[in-house]
């Protein structure tokens, strides 16, 4: 009989469900002690310092990793490292090194001469992307002088030389490993590389064979949490064990109150200016400048943009410097002074004017309070929220803006004045006189009075409001040692770093495991194969609705090429950073085929993604399939879980809504759905956290341990996020299964099966449920595609390594191409769901059979 | 008017929902015109002030008042479901009434398009179109708009087809009317019941959609107050300024629960069986 067939099918299919779900070797996790969990606040684009300006990059690799000739410590002093000692000519041209012995690089390879020649040479190459290839190219030869001796020549004096090469753009890296560093970096520091999981963390371990002082520390976990909110809760759920710059200043006064805690407040080198388009009218008027320097009250920038935590700043330096010259009485606060220049500059009833953020707390909260501060001086300002990818193309490159709120965190930064081109668009000859002559000055003394006069040049001209000079704040566990309290470079150097008498759960030491997308691919087809077997459907009608779904999804590929196409932004110079050299962006737009047609570029892709091959990510450098697969056993597992979760809340709660109608339980129901459907789930999400996961500390605040961490930690931290998916979806299909099941319960059968003696819920379990499940089939079907695309903001309250928040990011990133695959593989899972729905049709009520609907 | 009033009496959710959406439009009205305090104001010594009788609904990391953001986000909340829903209208009610009155190839276009934009999971689609437009209240508008269109185009049609084969219109044709007369005096006003309770659902939808856009940050621009903003902005200090999050959250909750409730009571109020089929 056809029934038990059809249930057999669908015992298939879920089994095959199942199998897809759960096809993982589940490893217990090795408790490692020793291990450190940082929770960092970006994502690095890569691993590759000598390729990418990220200060991301350093944050995880510098002095852990990697390790250059020299090393900047942390009261900013220049040391030997790799480099024993070295020799500087009488001209100040030419350097000699005498190289450390007996170091090997994490791969076994020997440390020499060749590896020095070979990274200096790299960096100043015409086609090199190093982001600092302006310094590099002040080399003008490189020569080993023996197996542990390098002499480099200068084309002019660099008093800062050695302070160059201790940067993390200056490396020493391997000819055998350099190409894969982006990936797999090998250095000849005490940490190697041990794994990246993309969106969630990356792993260094102790390097056992490393030449200096063993580190205290097994393993470094960097866990990447963007979002301020996420990093305090996973600090309170202790997923972290720090911060060592933590993100979310409003909550310092808690995390004050509470002694698992403490605070580390050190010296930062990021100024926060509020920078002027020095070039477009009416910032080209030093009048307006100053107007705008003296309407402008840092003091309460600082409270609410910073919480407090910050020093105003008179110039771009910042005020632990020796060389620090205090210019803050320059423009006092004084808004009838700035009416008055902006009256004698032409503008007594001010001016409009706009103001870019990018998305850091202290532009976005400091940006609002300088708008108001100017709209009291009469500039009226026009605020708009952009992303990184956006300032870097409108504001940096393109110097499309008014005002902008930007950090500049580089050490040591003001001779960015001097650049040509800059996006202040500021020109001073007296200026850039002063920083050549300090290019070539290695006298401390003199020095230092270059730098003030270089203070008091910028701070004269007004070139950008002034604001603050925020400090490094991290925060620790208690039991966490010898950690930087300063940031001289953009640097967590953690090998003097310990955590006592503790047990981490850490990640294992297995290999990075692909997860490969083919098994899913398989299981998807078989679905299709069993229903349309069982559904009897004609190869005609089957024909038909492939053909259109095939039209569907070409005609989406199409929109999405074409959206993404138009969206602003170059991928290119997103990745390479601020500081970053034009040519060195061109050579990575090439590498990346980003400079080819876009019909070349459509072809491509679509050619790709029939042949399963999504293309290589611009971010990560490494396949998209590969990336995708990553995040699909996190998103497919919580899309079934909350999946799971609806249906056996709204199913059974649909059916009783309708047998009990018109009672108090159904009206009871009834009230509650029409609620959970009113709620938003990322609301939702929040209260759940803050009840559970702060509160009571049942779960954790989000994050994933990923499967290998076992399956009751990996559904332990889809639990959450799954309810807050699964609530309002549940409240929608109790309203469809009710009136579903209240359609059904008036046709005649159901009179017949009650005439002929069934209970009510015989009668409604037998005859009413089966037909109602006809609507309700539908609405399962487009919840599931719902709950995989739809977990995008849920994944993000939690921090979840899944598709919807790989999606984001990479819009953030201008990984075109990543958003592009991701939409399309969710176009695709919404398109052939759509297709088995049709399918399943036939099966549950066989009258449908072959026709259209 | 007096049936209207006489079926807030008889149905309590249509007239719990009439009063809810009334109340949120009425607050955004009076906005206009008044808020406690300057929604645009400044007032850094009182941050962070827990409700009081002063601001009722406290203050935020700036000091603004809560209430009085809540008040003036009600109107950006409610300008861009209007309009977003309007877009669906608009542009999907005519698209409909012409496939009905034309079949054919038109029809097949008009569903074919359709399918292709319901292909993208909505909220995917709309970030993407708030991504690539830029952040702000008229691309919301827009990213909500574009999936109200086939909505409503489909569900156009759909009621459409059936009073095509009806006999009135058969003698309207006979009269002499052309397609374009007939979908107008006799089509429209005998679907227009369906199209006024999907319209109040969109408009939950939208509500809810743009809440989410303006969380992730894609929707209306600061110092515009928007509800969903406020929320993103309350999640770092929701465990010391717990007002923060729950009074924003609780308003959206509100008004999408009121338009659900107003929905469902019109729905009830029309032939129920006839809607119920065509939806």
């Amino acid at each position: 009989m056809a029934v038990s067939a059809r249930r057999r099918a669908f015992g298939i299919l879920l089994r095959a469900l199942a199998a897809l779900a759960f096809a993982f070797s589940f490893s217990s996790a090795a408790l490692a002690s020793g291990a450190l969990n940082v929770g960092v606040q970006l994502e690095p684009p890569n691993l590759d310092p000598t390729s990418g300006a990220a200060a991301a990059i350093d944050e995880i690799v510098y002095a852990n990793l990697f390790e250059g000739l020299t090393r900047i410590e942390e009261d900013g002093s220049v040391a030997p490292l790799l480099a024993e000692s070295w020799a500087v000519s009488d001209d100040g041209r030419v350097y000699d090194f005498k190289l450390r012995e007996g170091v090997r690089f994490h791969d076994g390879t020997a440390f020499d001469a060749e590896d020095v020649v070979f990274t200096l040479n790299r960096a100043k190459a015409l086609d090199s992307t190093n982001a600092q290839r302006p310094i590099f190219e002040m080399i003008e030869r490189v020569e080993a002088a023996g197996l542990y001796a390098v002499r480099v020549t200068l084309k002019e004096p660099l008093g800062a030389f050695p302070t160059y090469l201790g940067w993390g753009d200056a490396v020493i890296v391997a000819p055998e490993s350099a190409a894969t560093n982006a990936s797999n970096p090998v250095g000849t520091g005490p940490f190697k590389f041990q794994r990246w999981r993309k969106g969630a963390s990356a792993t260094l371990a102790r390097n056992d064979d490393y030449w200096g002082a063993r580190p205290a520390l097994d393993r470094i976990n960097f866990i990447f949490i963007p979002d301020p909110t996420a990093a305090f809760a996973a600090l309170m759920a202790g997923d972290v064990d720090g911060f060592p710059n933590y993100p979310a200043a409003e909550n310092l006064g808690l995390i004050e109150r509470d002694d698992r805690f403490r605070i580390v407040t050190g010296t930062g080198e990021g100024e926060m200016i509020l920078a002027i388009n020095n070039a477009k009218p009416p910032f080209n008027d030093i009048r307006v400048r100053r107007a705008l320097n003296h309407a402008i009250d840092k003091r309460a920038v600082i409270d609410a943009g910073l919480f407090g935590y910050g020093e105003p700043i008179g110039s771009h330096f910042p005020p632990h410097h020796p060389a620090y010259e205090d210019l803050t009485g320059r423009y006092p606060y004084d808004p009838l002074k700035a009416r008055s220049l902006l009256a004698k500059a032409g503008y007594p009833n001010g001016f409009r004017t706009t103001l870019n953020l990018p998305p850091p707390a202290y532009a976005r909260r400091g940006g609002e309070v300088i708008a108001a501060q100017l709209e009291a001086v009469g500039v009226k300002v026009e605020i708009r929220n952009i992303e990184w990818a956006q300032w870097l193309d409108q504001v940096f490159t393109n110097k499309n803006y008014d005002l902008t709120i930007v950090s500049h965190t580089e050490p040591l930064d003001i001779d960015i004045y001097a650049r040509d081109d800059y996006y202040f668009q500021y020109r001073s000859d007296a200026f850039d006189e002063v920083i050549a002559e300090l290019r070539g000055e290695s006298d401390p003394a003199r020095r230092d009075a270059l730098l003030r006069q270089a203070q008091k040049i910028i701070a004269k001209d007004a070139v950008n409001v002034f604001i603050a000079s925020g400090p490094k704040i991290a925060v620790w566990a208690k039991d966490v040692t010898g950690v930087w309290a300063n940031a001289p470079v953009q640097a967590n150097d953690f090998t003097k770093a310990d955590v006592i008498g503790r047990a981490s759960a850490a990640l294992d030491d297995h290999p990075p495991r692909m997860a490969p997308l083919w098994p899913a691919l398989v299981v998807i087809a078989a679905a299709f194969a069993i229903v349309a077997v069982f559904a009897k459907a004609s190869p005609a009608y089957l024909a038909s609705r492939a053909l259109s779904m095939a039209l569907t999804l070409i005609a989406a590929s199409l929109v999405i090429f074409i959206l993404i196409e138009v969206a602003p932004g170059d991928p290119a110079s997103f990745m390479m950073g601020l500081n970053a050299d034009p040519a060195a962006v061109a050579a990575l737009r090439a590498e990346l085929g980003l400079d080819k047609s876009l019909i070349a570029r459509y072809a491509s892709w679509i050619g790709g993604v029939l042949a399963g091959d999504f293309g290589v990510s611009y971010t990560y450098r490494t396949p998209v399939s590969e990336l995708m697969a990553e995040r699909l056993w996190v998103s497919l597992p919580l899309a079934l879980m909350a999946f799971a979760i609806s249906t056996a809340i709204g199913i059974p709660a649909g059916l009783a809504a309708a047998s009990r109608r018109d009672g108090p339980g159904g009206k009871a129901i009834i009230g509650a759905a029409q609620a959970g459907v009113a709620i938003p789930n990322f609301w939702l999400a929040i209260l759940l956290v803050m009840v559970f996961a702060v509160t009571l500390r049942w779960f954790s605040a989000g994050g994933f341990p990923g499967w290998d961490a076992g399956l009751f930690p990996a559904l332990k931290a889809l639990f959450l996020p799954a309810i807050a998916l699964a609530v309002p979806q549940a409240a929608i299909l109790t309203q469809i299964m009710r009136s579903a099941t209240i359609e059904t319960l008036r046709e005649d059968y159901i009179r017949t099966a009650r005439a002929k003696g069934l209970t009510r819920r015989e009668t409604l379990i037998r005859h009413a449920l089966r037909n109602a499940l006809i609507p309700v089939l539908t609405i399962l079907g487009l919840q599931f595609a719902f709950l995989l695309a739809g977990g995008v903001i849920i994944e993000n309250v939690f921090y979840l390594p899944g598709l919807g928040r790989m999606v984001f990011q990479a819009i953030a990133q201008r990984d075109l191409i990543v958003v592009e695959s991701v939409v399309m593989v969710l176009v695709f899972a919404v398109v052939s769901i759509a297709f088995l729905i049709d399918l399943a049709y036939a099966i549950v009520d066989p009258r449908l059979h072959g026709g259209r609907r | 008017m007096t049936a209207l009033a006489a079926s807030l009496r008889s149905d309590k959710g249509l007239a719990a929902g009439a009063g809810l959406v009334a109340f949120f439009i009425v607050m955004a009205l009076v906005s206009v015109l008044w808020t406690p305090h300057g929604v645009a104001a400044i007032d850094v010594d009182a941050r962070l002030a827990a409700p009081s009788f002063k601001h009722w609904l406290g203050t935020n990391h700036l000091g603004r008042d809560v209430l009085s953001m809540i008040m003036v986000g009600a109107r950006t909340s409610i300008a861009v479901a209007f309009f977003a829903v309007g877009m669906g209208l608009l542009v999907g009610v005519p698209v409909g009434l012409l496939a009905a009155g034309t079949r054919g190839i038109i029809e097949d276009a008009v569903m074919r398009m359709s399918d292709v934009i319901f292909a993208f999971p909505a909220i995917i689609l709309a970030i993407l179109l708030a991504a690539v437009c830029g952040p702000g209240a008229i691309n919301a508008v827009i990213a909500i708009g574009v999936f109200n269109i086939p909505v409503f185009a489909r569900l156009t049609r759909g009621a459409a087809l059936p009073i095509w084969t009806r006999a009135y219109v058969m003698s309207a044709r006979t009269a002499g009317k052309n397609n374009f007369r007939i979908s107008l005096e006799h089509v429209l006003p005998n679907i227009l019941p369906v199209l006024i309770v999907q319209a109040t659902v969109q408009f939950s939808l939208a509500v809810l959609a743009e809440a989410a856009l303006s969380y992730v940050g894609l929707g209306a621009q600061p110092p515009a107050p928007s509800w969903g903003r406020m929320l993103a902005e309350s999640q770092t200090m929701v465990s010391f300024a717990p007002w923060l999050a729950i009074f924003p959250g609780l308003a959206i909750f509100l008004f999408v629960f009121g338009l659900n409730l107003l929905g469902d009571g019109l729905r009830r109020r029309f032939d129920p069986h006839r809607i119920a089929g065509l939806i």
